[in-house]
């Protein structure tokens, strides 16, 4: 069977010759049409429409956008904020990046279709501290939207306004997640909040309402109001509705982003049908199927189990190849489809070094606040880098994993998580390499690990 | 209540709890590493977590709210041994040293509670980012390789003292905790105030005398020897010696202290201190025994008054006493010597205040409590520098600021707060009755008196409104130098947010219309009705530890004991001591030293007053000490009295040598407890007061065994402080008058439902006296004095401890711009001039002063100020004007040389 075609709804456009991130272009393609319908219409019906669709967090949690945004402390009397999450620093994950160079008009549109339907006055576009380039093409589209008065004091015309401003991030992992985002939106050190009480949807941005999402997921809201919640949740598959771009990055013949309904293609057939399947000569090893945290998945693993289809429970079992790329599928199996980034492993890789790789990641990236994560990180580095520095010892894969087994579920933030979740499905996936490099007493080639972060 | 079980007992508690305070009640305890009660509940370290059913993660029991029907389990193996891996990480690196020798630091407890070996060691190389070392602080060491990173210095730097020194950079596994900025705390802006030494759970932060005397075997909680505040601390001793001060968490400042409380201590140890008593015999000064001295003293006061009647003997007391001491000193003058020349130093500081306040309110003290300062809307802050002045008390009021009160700071100059401030009414110096009658005239003007208040509290209004007309804004400002539309922002602040409290300090007081500027600020609490109720009135901010209690004790010719005038008391007292009182009017200090430069002030006795160095117009001073025949000067030091005049030195006991009770700023009565022995052979002055009486032959007036046997004295003629007995101040703390009873709680807020002295009291319509036009084309400059952080008063004790490296010497504040007029670069020494004499100092450029107006600290000795401030004083109490001295500056060729 062949693989399913991409449905290129979000990245329609991107690529296209002759297309062009100015506000000329988008409009010359239908830009900002669906927003002046939008702003017919009362906006809590556009929230209805949101909630309808199923739409799904992109930026890593998959939290049901419409619920979150029903989270909404709007009896506080405070001022709602949007903040619109585009610090991208997952690695393996490049699409908002793409999103905001190639077409920014449409993430303005979907913040303002958003702003309205839950009477935001003031968004924050966060963009990551290392993307200048596009920084400044959203400068120069929000100038250009504001001037067409399709955000700023007047939108439309109408008595509504709404500002969006770009903040450019501090330049740390940790300002994408939400709550860390906000404290350095607020000019503080990133440090995430503690939840509860500090839910964004109650004690936000400067302790008001305020809203974060992922531009990817913003700018699916743009065409939910435009075909309707319902059509969209038709697209994908039950509970993960639309569709979702895909990162691959690694050992595929083509890598690049891909846009498919959720749900409707595997990982086998992203790999090789899309892909072009392994190097010459290589077979794939091992697959981390959304952003470097996700849990990774080794081929020739298989997964057996119960799931839901429709009304009725169906077994299934599974090899790599086989699971659908859809929030469920994944959870389902222990891993997550997380931010869309693919990294692909293939039998060249050494676990033990890519683990180490991305130990040193994370330890540089832990924000230092809470201790387990702080020093765990830090311990887990330390193993992973001795381990490829010609000091392994048998017991090392236990070692980290006993660090890892004590962070997870234990932090303030979902970094936890993040850093223990490589280490605890690497050991217990690979054991035998991390005893391997032990007894051969194993370094790393010069250059291999450390430089790679 | 809610029902919660905990390890499966079934247990209720209030609402509002969280689960760590919960657990602390019914005495069970967790780990809690990052937590301080002090600052708000953080979460980072997580060895606080505990098991709640039905919740998948863990959850931090210090800032998790305790919810109905909770079943907690806080020592399940998985919660254990989640704490026993979190000390192992962190215990990794950590120098085992450093556990071996403080095993009693918290985070070393732990590692010895859970089994946990630090495998660090002292001589381990440096990691690539190194770990702060810095031993350049006077008092504090910082190690940061024994840093866990709890982030409490952090955060108690940040939220209770509201310095801001800490901060966490890097992040990760290189997160180090720095100062903000530069290399050393100091550079970090500290203020040395040592709460984070005190929160530190590691040692990583620690104080220089406890790694060079040891950990303190014994702790006694006492109030802090320095300002009014009162600060409740512990002091720890080893081997009889004090090796460190801690805060303790007092009624007045709740778990925080300064550096003078904290830190400056040493002087009780200070080589120069005198422990033996002394006659200076043929200009040489010879150690005697007590009884000697005491013989000594006796038969020449006798002689004096035999020759030259009781009047010609004058006693000062000290605002550094117990109130013990102060009540044996006025009644040792009153019925040994048979005279009213008693005195204190609060005649130099807030006897206007006093005064003022007792006219116009009925009580001469505090309206409100330090407490309150967080409940107030509105700060106002007039001629007071808090941060410096009375750190502890400006460190609450900056974070009442950071917390969203407004703050009106009423000063010629800038000072700390204006940082945090909403308004700054940069008046000139000596006119504060023009600014408040102007401020009252706005609130007139624009409808903004509380009706209510006024008809049924306040009398004389309508021709209070008619007088105020020509103190409009727009009339006076030029007067005052403010622009009447900050007047009027002021007024309206004060006025509508409400509720509105004041604090000031001696600017407001050191003037020749002191007294009368503190009644025009009454009238501003009276007509918007800013008294009475939580977190408004009118609060002096009292210079030293018992300068409330002082001349309350009867240490003012015109007063006797409870603050009453004589002759409203004198059938009470003459009953109780059997005695008749003296009819004569007493001598207050100044009177005492114009008495005597007339030749008619024979002996004069000093109880922890230093004469010479304290009052203005050091000359006259001097001419005025030399026609008197016997001086007795009781004191710690060889002070400049002492040394100049003295014929008799008395050693005296330090406060943490001796018994007794201050009474703070707030009107709150605490007890002041010995920590040590006295050195050599000194005595606690009531002893010595006592022994002199009865070698008088008034032993039988004098016959009290103990500190609590004269308080229970005080009380008995007392009536608002009979209520608190040394058995309550021990078991509750420290308590506020009015306390009438032993089971009333004493009285925060004054003036409630009717003022001390009625149901109402009267507007007052205050004249704007001018300042005499002291300026000229010689003396061009106006001065202004105040005091710095690390230094207090004469210095007396502060010079002689490490405080003197950070505030080494007083300097000149100048603005920038006659710097240049004068061509004066920073560091240079100038010679200030006045009609009074000179004075030289360096000189530092700051846009805190005003053109025109030039600004200097008090403190040290070696520039000796008050030779060049001038005679000026209150029109009511004589307080001397020390706020306004005009000035000629001069550059000096060459530095002065330092004596
Ligand atoms: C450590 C960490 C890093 C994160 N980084 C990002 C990020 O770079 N971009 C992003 O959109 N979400 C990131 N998130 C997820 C956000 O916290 C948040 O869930 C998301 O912005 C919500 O948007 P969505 O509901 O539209 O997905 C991160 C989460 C964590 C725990
Ligand atoms: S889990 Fe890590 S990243 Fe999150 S708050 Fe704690 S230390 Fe910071
Ligand atoms: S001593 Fe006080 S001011 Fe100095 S750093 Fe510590 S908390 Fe801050
Ligand atoms: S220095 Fe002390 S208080 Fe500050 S973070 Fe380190 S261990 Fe905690
Ligand atoms: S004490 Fe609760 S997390 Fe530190």
């Amino acid at each position: 069977m062949p693989a399913p075609a991409q449905r290129r709804i979000i990245f329609q456009h991107i690529d296209e010759p002759g297309y062009t991130n100015d506000l000329a272009c988008y409009v010359k393609h239908g830009g900002y049409e669906i927003m002046k319908k939008a702003f017919q219409r009362p906006p809590a019906e556009l929230v209805d429409e949101v909630k309808k669709s199923g739409l799904r967090g992109r930026g890593g949690a998959g939290f049901p956008c419409g619920v979150k945004w029903g989270l909404l402390d709007k009896k506080s009397g405070k001022p709602i904020y949007l903040v619109v999450n585009a610090d991208e620093s997952e690695p393996g994950t490049f699409k908002d990046r793409y999103i905001m160079h190639q077409d920014p008009h449409q993430l303005i549109e979907g913040i303002m279709i958003t702003c309205f339907a839950n009477n935001v006055k003031q968004a924050y576009i966060y963009i990551r501290g290392e993307f200048p380039h596009g920084a400044r093409i959203l400068e120069k589209a929000i100038a250009e939207a504001r001037a067409a008065n399709f955000c700023g004091p007047n939108v439309l015309g109408s008595s509504y306004g709404c500002e969006i401003y770009v903040h450019r991030g501090a330049g740390a992992y940790i300002c994408g997640e939400e709550t860390g985002l906000i404290e350095s939106l607020e000019g503080k050190r990133p440090y995430p909040r503690i939840k509860p009480p500090y839910f964004p949807a109650v004690l936000g941005l400067y302790q008001c309402p305020t809203i974060v999402n992922n531009v990817e997921t913003l700018c699916h809201v743009k065409h939910i109001a435009a075909m309707g919640g319902a059509e969209f949740a038709k697209i994908g598959t039950p509970n993960n509705t639309g569709t979702r771009i895909l990162c691959v990055s690694g050992h595929v013949q083509k890598p690049g982003y891909y846009e498919f309904e959720v749900g409707k293609i595997t990982m086998g057939e992203l790999l090789n049908d899309v892909c072009g399947g392994p190097l010459p000569g290589r077979k794939f090893k091992a697959v981390i199927p959304g952003g470097s945290s996700a849990k990774v998945l080794k081929f020739g693993e298989r997964f057996k189990g119960k799931r839901k289809v429709g009304a009725e429970m169906v077994d299934y079992d599974w090899a790599v190849e086989d699971v659908p790329m859809d929030f469920d599928c994944l959870g389902m199996i222990g891993t997550m489809g997380g931010s869309g980034g693919v990294i692909v492993m293939d039998d060249s890789v050494n676990m033990v070094e890519a683990l180490a790789n991305i130990n040193a990641f994370y330890a540089h990236e832990s924000c230092g606040q809470c201790t387990p994560c702080r020093e765990g990180s830090l311990w887990m580095k330390k193993i992973s880098s001795r381990m490829v520095h010609g000091a392994a010892r048998p017991e090392d894969g236990q070692l980290l994993k006993s660090v890892a087994d004590q962070i997870a579920g234990r932090t303030i933030c979902a970094f936890g998580e993040a850093c223990a979740w490589p280490t605890q499905s690497y050991v217990a996936k690979f054991g035998d390499e991390f005893k391997g490099y032990a007894d051969a007493k194993k370094t790393a080639k010069p250059g291999g690990v450390t430089d790679l972060i | 209540m809610l029902q919660v079980t905990i390890n499966g007992q079934p247990h209720k508690f209030v609402d509002g709890l969280t689960i760590n305070e919960a657990l602390r009640q019914i005495g069970v305890e967790i780990p809690t590493l990052c937590h301080d009660d002090r600052v708000d509940p953080y979460g980072s370290c997580r060895t606080c977590a505990v098991e709640v059913k039905g919740v998948g993660a863990l959850v931090t029991a210090c800032n998790t709210q305790l919810r109905e029907g909770m079943e907690i389990q806080t020592h399940s193996p998985t919660v254990e041994g989640v704490r026993k891996t979190l000390f192992g990480l962190l215990a990794a690196d950590y120098p085992a040293e450093a556990v071996a020798q403080f095993p009693d630091k918290q985070f070393h407890r732990y590692l010895k509670q859970y089994g946990v070996k630090a495998g660090g060691s002292r001589t381990a190389p440096a990691p690539d980012v190194p770990f702060m070392q810095d031993a350049s602080h006077p008092y504090i060491n910082v190690d940061m390789s024994q840093c866990v990173t709890c982030y409490r210095c952090v955060r108690i730097c940040e939220e209770v003292q509201g310095q801001f020194v800490w901060k966490a950079w890097n992040r990760g596994d290189t997160t180090r905790i720095l100062p903000v900025r530069g290399e050393t705390m100091l550079d970090g802006g500290c203020v040395s105030c040592g709460a984070c030494v005190d929160t530190c759970p590691s040692g990583a932060l620690e104080d220089i005398t406890v790694l060079a005397r040891g950990v303190p075997t014994e702790w006694t909680k006492t109030i802090c020897s320095y300002c009014g505040t009162g600060c409740e601390v512990n002091v720890g001793t080893r081997d009889g010696q004090i090796t460190t001060i801690r805060p303790s968490d007092g009624p007045s400042n709740h778990g925080h202290t300064c550096v003078k409380g904290r830190y400056a201590f040493d002087y009780v140890y200070a080589e120069e201190r005198i422990t033996s008593p002394m006659i200076r015999r043929n200009g040489q000064w010879e150690d005697v025994s007590w009884d000697e001295v005491i013989k000594y003293i006796s038969t020449k006061l006798a002689e004096t008054i035999k020759q030259h009647g009781p009047d010609s003997i004058g006693v000062l007391s000290s605002a550094r006493g117990t109130n013990e001491e102060n009540f044996v000193a006025q009644k040792f003058a009153r019925v040994v010597l048979g005279n009213n020349n008693i005195d204190c130093c609060a005649r130099v500081c807030h006897s206007p205040t006093a005064a003022a306040m007792k006219m116009t309110l009925g009580t001469g003290a505090a309206t409100n409590s330090l407490d309150e300062i967080e409940l107030a809307r509105t700060i106002l802050v007039c001629g007071a520098n808090p941060t410096d002045g009375h750190p502890v008390t400006g460190a609450r009021i900056k974070q009442a600021a950071r917390h969203g009160a407004k703050l009106i700071i009423v000063d010629p100059r800038v000072i700390e707060l204006n940082e945090f401030a909403t308004l700054h009414l940069q008046l000139h110096a000596g006119t504060n009755v023009v600014l408040f009658n102007a401020m009252g005239a706005a609130i007139v003007e624009e409808g903004l008196v509380d009706e209510e208040f006024v008809r049924t509290r306040l009398t004389e209004y309508e021709e209070y409104r008619k007088f105020i007309r020509d103190f409009s804004p727009e009339k006076v400002e030029k007067i005052c130098g403010v622009p009447a539309a900050k007047i009027r922002e002021a007024a309206r602040i004060y006025a509508t947010s409400k509720p509105s409290l004041s604090v000031h300090g001696l600017g407001m007081t050191e003037h020749i219309q002191g007294t009368e500027g503190i009644m025009a600020l009454v009238n501003l609490a009276l007509l918007t009705g800013n008294i009475g109720k939580p977190g408004t009135g009118i609060n002096p901010l009292r210079g030293q530890n018992n300068v409330q209690g002082a001349p309350h004790m009867g240490c003012e010719p015109k007063l006797l004991a409870g603050y009453v005038p004589i002759e409203e008391a004198r059938a009470q007292f003459e009953s109780a001591w059997h005695v008749p009182l003296p009819t004569h009017k007493g001598l207050n200090m100044i009177d005492m030293l114009d008495a005597a430069t007339k030749g008619k002030m024979k002996a004069m006795w000093a109880i922890g007053y230093d004469i010479v160095m304290t009052n203005p117009n050091t000359h006259e001073t001097r001419r005025a000490m030399e026609q008197i025949d016997l001086v007795i000067v009781q004191d710690l030091f060889l002070n400049a009295t002492a040394r100049e005049f003295g014929d008799v030195f008395l050693p005296a006991a330090s406060s943490f040598e001796k018994d007794g009770t201050f009474m703070n700023g707030e009107r709150r009565i605490q007890r002041v407890r010995g920590a040590a022995k006295p050195q050599g052979l000194a005595r606690s002055d009531w002893e010595i007061v006592c022994q002199v009486a009865k070698a008088m032959g008034k032993g039988e007036h004098f016959a009290y065994r103990s500190a609590e046997e004269i308080w229970n004295e005080v009380r008995s003629l007392w009536p608002e402080g009979q209520g608190i007995s040394y058995a309550r101040l021990d078991k509750e703390g420290g308590l506020q008058w009015p306390c009438f009873e032993e089971n009333s709680p004493g009285t925060p807020i004054l003036h409630v439902d009717h003022f001390t002295h009625g149901k109402t009291t009267a507007l007052r319509r205050i004249e704007f006296v001018p300042p005499p036009q002291i300026l000229s084309a010689e003396f061009p400059f106006l001065l202004t004095t105040g005091r710095n952080l690390y230094q207090y008063n004469a210095a007396t004790q502060t010079s002689r401890t490490p405080n003197n490296g950070l505030h080494p010497t007083d300097y000149l504040q100048i603005s920038p711009v006659d710097a240049t007029r004068l061509g004066l670069a920073d560091g240079e020494t100038v010679r200030l001039r006045s009609t009074q004499g000179t004075a030289e100092l360096p000189v530092q450029i700051s846009d805190h002063v005003k053109p025109g107006e030039v600004y200097t600290t008090f403190h040290s000795v070696r520039v000796f100020l008050n030779q060049i401030t001038t005679s000026q004083r209150d029109r009511y109490t004589q307080t001397p004007e020390y706020k306004v001295t005009a000035v000629n500056i001069a550059k000096l060729a060459t530095p002065p040389v330092v004596v």
